[in-house]
């Protein structure tokens, strides 16, 4: 595996924008505008996994899929391996697409329930030209199969016939069929049950060491995400509100809304009565975001400043120089002189 | 001092199939005392909600029924009330909180309507009053600015909030039991933590006993006093929140309190795991169990003894109210 703190940057975003119109009236025109992406740039390093948080509705799928293009964005750039991929025509598109992949959360609506497993697979290989024989398709398959823990015999079977666990490792399978560097996991194991999704979480750990892959992790599930990342960032309202290493965001939270998830985290021991952070309120609609920084109306250490400026994402002082806040306070709170120094 | 308000007695529902009847719930038997909450633990399919749903005989009839037991309630066989009694019970004095909140409200009605409609069929209230009273109900959700919000219609509201309208509708009544069926599932986690609390203090202020059905046991912690752990339609493991977090004894028990990743800065202090554990396999089909143990394909710890019949519920530790058992021959 590649060292992460020097490692290569594999992509690259830069001010993604994404605006879904609302249209109304008689005319049909435009009355409103979902800002379900504002303005998030990060990058991510090759072999590594960036998790990325945050409440229903906060834009992390838009943004996941923004990326692939799968939903055109509005404005911004995404480099991959420093190429623009914003730009370019439908069949270099296509041709890129092997490279970067995704697995959806929901593995029983992602799989068409009328092919078999063999012909899922075979699908990404024929279309990409990845094998030249009949032969050559079918070993292949056979590969992903074991690769992902299917049994063999299992591949002439249809997606109705496995469980949610394997369904998903069908999912993986299928998105690994093209030797892709860099996977977007929307949600992949939120459907899951406990059990199964930690075989998943493994599994996907070991392709990453096996098959030196990228992850985009997006879930709610903040355990899970600590679990498998490397670093993770922190979307509320369409814009990142903080990202850092993973143990760095857990151990030191700087913005209040990463404080009040982690709070909210119900912790499995009896014999512990922690004090929470209780958010009041639903998250504010994208179609009209409050002024000033978003998390304000939610948030208990908001001031009148809070309401007009909107802080933008900014080191914190006394981490490494990869923790970043979106919090007019967050600097303030934790910097002294002495960890400058350090740092 | 524990006052058993609901007795649970070797209840068995079975469901049937083209291939063959199925228990869902297969012999399941336990208590639900006043003020306290009673959490029912296990993955999908292992009859959890079918055990809740036969306690308000909302089983659908066919194909499911009830085949066996007694639900006790105020010293009566819930099981031999006509329906019309029943209906006078659900909603009223048994209440229950669904899964989904966006499909378990009607569209078509406001809110005020739907809870309206609860209120004047259980109680003998004026019209005006069991408006004020609906009002009352939204404000002691936590709904803001109840008197507008109750004209609403659900798809105005989101998740959290027609959660609230649900859970306002089922203490309408002042139940004396209420049962949560996965009441947080489909929410955030700050959402989630707002709906706990407001339980919980519901709980305090009214008394009522709760059963809260959960998958995830880190709110199994924070909200129950006794946790029933469900497999296959078996109860494999019961017992107190303290004894089941403390000393898990069932394999099942443990392989689900494993398989959850902890926190780094978990307060428990555990150190984080670099690989989860697993539990190997998938749940058997009801239709096609193993002879013996039905956890067995999955246990690590499985001897040829768990292959030949079904170990008993056995008791490992008693306790004041409530005995810690678990349905395994062997101690580890």
């Amino acid at each position: 595996m590649t060292d992460i703190n020097n490692g290569e940057v594999l992509l690259s975003v830069r001010n993604l924008i994404k605006r879904f119109p609302i249209k109304g009236g008689i005319l049909n025109r435009e009355v409103a505008t979902v800002r379900a992406v504002s303005d998030v740039s990060f990058d991510i390093k090759k072999g590594e996994t960036l998790g990325l948080v945050g409440e229903s509705g906060c834009g992390k799928s838009t943004l996941g899929r923004s990326i692939l293009r799968l939903i055109e964005p509005t404005a911004g750039e995404v480099f991959y391996r420093g190429q623009n991929i914003i730009n370019l025509e439908h069949e270099e598109m296509r041709r890129l697409r092997r490279k970067m992949q995704i697995i959806f959360q929901d593995p029983y609506a992602s799989l068409n329930p009328r092919m078999t497993v063999e012909q899922i697979l075979s699908e990404p290989i024929e279309i990409h030209g990845l094998a030249k024989s009949t032969e050559e398709k079918r070993k292949r398959i056979f590969k992903l199969a074991d690769l992902v823990g299917l049994r063999k015999d299992s591949i002439q079977r249809y997606p109705h016939e496995f469980s949610g666990g394997q369904r998903q490792r069908i999912c993986i399978a299928r998105a690994l069929a093209v030797e892709p560097e860099f996977i977007v996991c929307d949600e992949p194991v939120s459907a899951l049950d406990v059990s199964i999704q930690a075989q998943i979480v493994n599994l996907l750990q070991d392709l990453q060491k096996e098959l030196g892959l990228t992850y985009l992790f997006i879930a709610h599930d903040l355990k899970v995400v600590e679990h498998i990342s490397t670093r993770v960032a922190v979307m509320y309202l369409g814009k990142i509100v903080e990202i850092a290493e993973s143990e760095v965001l857990y151990e030191n939270p700087q913005h209040p809304y990463t404080q009040a998830l982690l709070s909210a985290i119900p912790i499995p021991d009896p014999t512990l009565k922690k004090k929470r952070i209780i958010l009041k309120g639903d998250v504010p609609s994208p179609i009209n975001p409050p002024n000033g920084c978003h998390f304000h109306p939610r948030c208990q250490k908001a001031t009148d400043q809070c309401k007009v400026v909107w802080p933008k994402l900014e080191g914190v002082k006394g981490d490494s120089l990869v923790h970043e806040a979106a919090c007019l306070y967050a600097d303030k709170r934790h910097g002294s002189d002495e960890s400058i120094l350090k740092g | 001092m524990n006052e058993k308000i609901l007795e649970v007695k070797n209840l068995e529902t079975s469901f049937k199939l083209e291939d063959g009847v199925v228990k869902a719930v297969d012999d399941v038997s336990f208590n639900v005392y006043k003020g306290k909450t009673l959490g029912i633990v296990g993955e999908s399919g292992c009859g959890k909600s079918v055990t809740s749903l036969s306690i308000m005989r909302l089983i659908p009839n066919p194909p499911g029924k009830i085949s066996g037991g007694q639900i006790i309630y105020n010293g009566k066989n819930l099981l031999d009330y006509s329906p019309a009694e029943m209906r006078k019970i659900r909603g009223n004095e048994i209440s229950m909180i669904f899964q989904e909140p966006m499909t378990s409200l009607n569209p078509v009605f406001t809110i005020g309507n739907q809870l309206i409609e609860a209120i004047e069929l259980h109680q003998k209230l004026s019209s005006k009053e069991c408006r004020e009273k609906a009002i009352e109900m939204l404000k002691l959700v936590g709904i803001p600015s109840p008197a507008t919000r109750i004209d609403d219609y659900p798809h105005q509201l989101s998740g959290g909030m027609r959660q609230r309208v649900m859970i306002a509708m089922a203490l309408s009544c002042n139940p004396h039991v209420l049962i949560a069926d996965e009441p947080t599932t489909a929410l955030d986690v700050t959402i989630q933590a707002q709906i706990l609390e407001l339980l919980r203090e519901l709980q305090d202020r009214v008394g009522m006993a709760m059963i809260l059905i959960t998958h995830d046991l880190g709110v199994v912690a924070e909200v129950c006093d006794d946790v029933m752990v469900m497999y296959a339609g078996r109860v494999v493991e019961t017992g107190t929140v303290e004894e089941i977090f403390k000393n898990p004894k069932h394999p099942y028990t443990r392989g689900l309190l494993n398989s959850i990743p902890t926190l780094s800065k978990d307060p428990t202090g555990k150190a984080k795991k670099k690989r989860l554990e697993t539990i190997p396999g998938i749940v058997p089909s009801l239709l096609d169990l193993p002879k013996g143990c039905r956890f067995q394909d999955r246990c690590t710890f499985v001897k040829d003894a768990c292959r030949t019949s079904e170990p008993e519920l056995r008791v490992i530790k008693s306790g004041e109210h409530l005995d810690h058992s678990i349905r395994c021959i062997q101690d580890i």
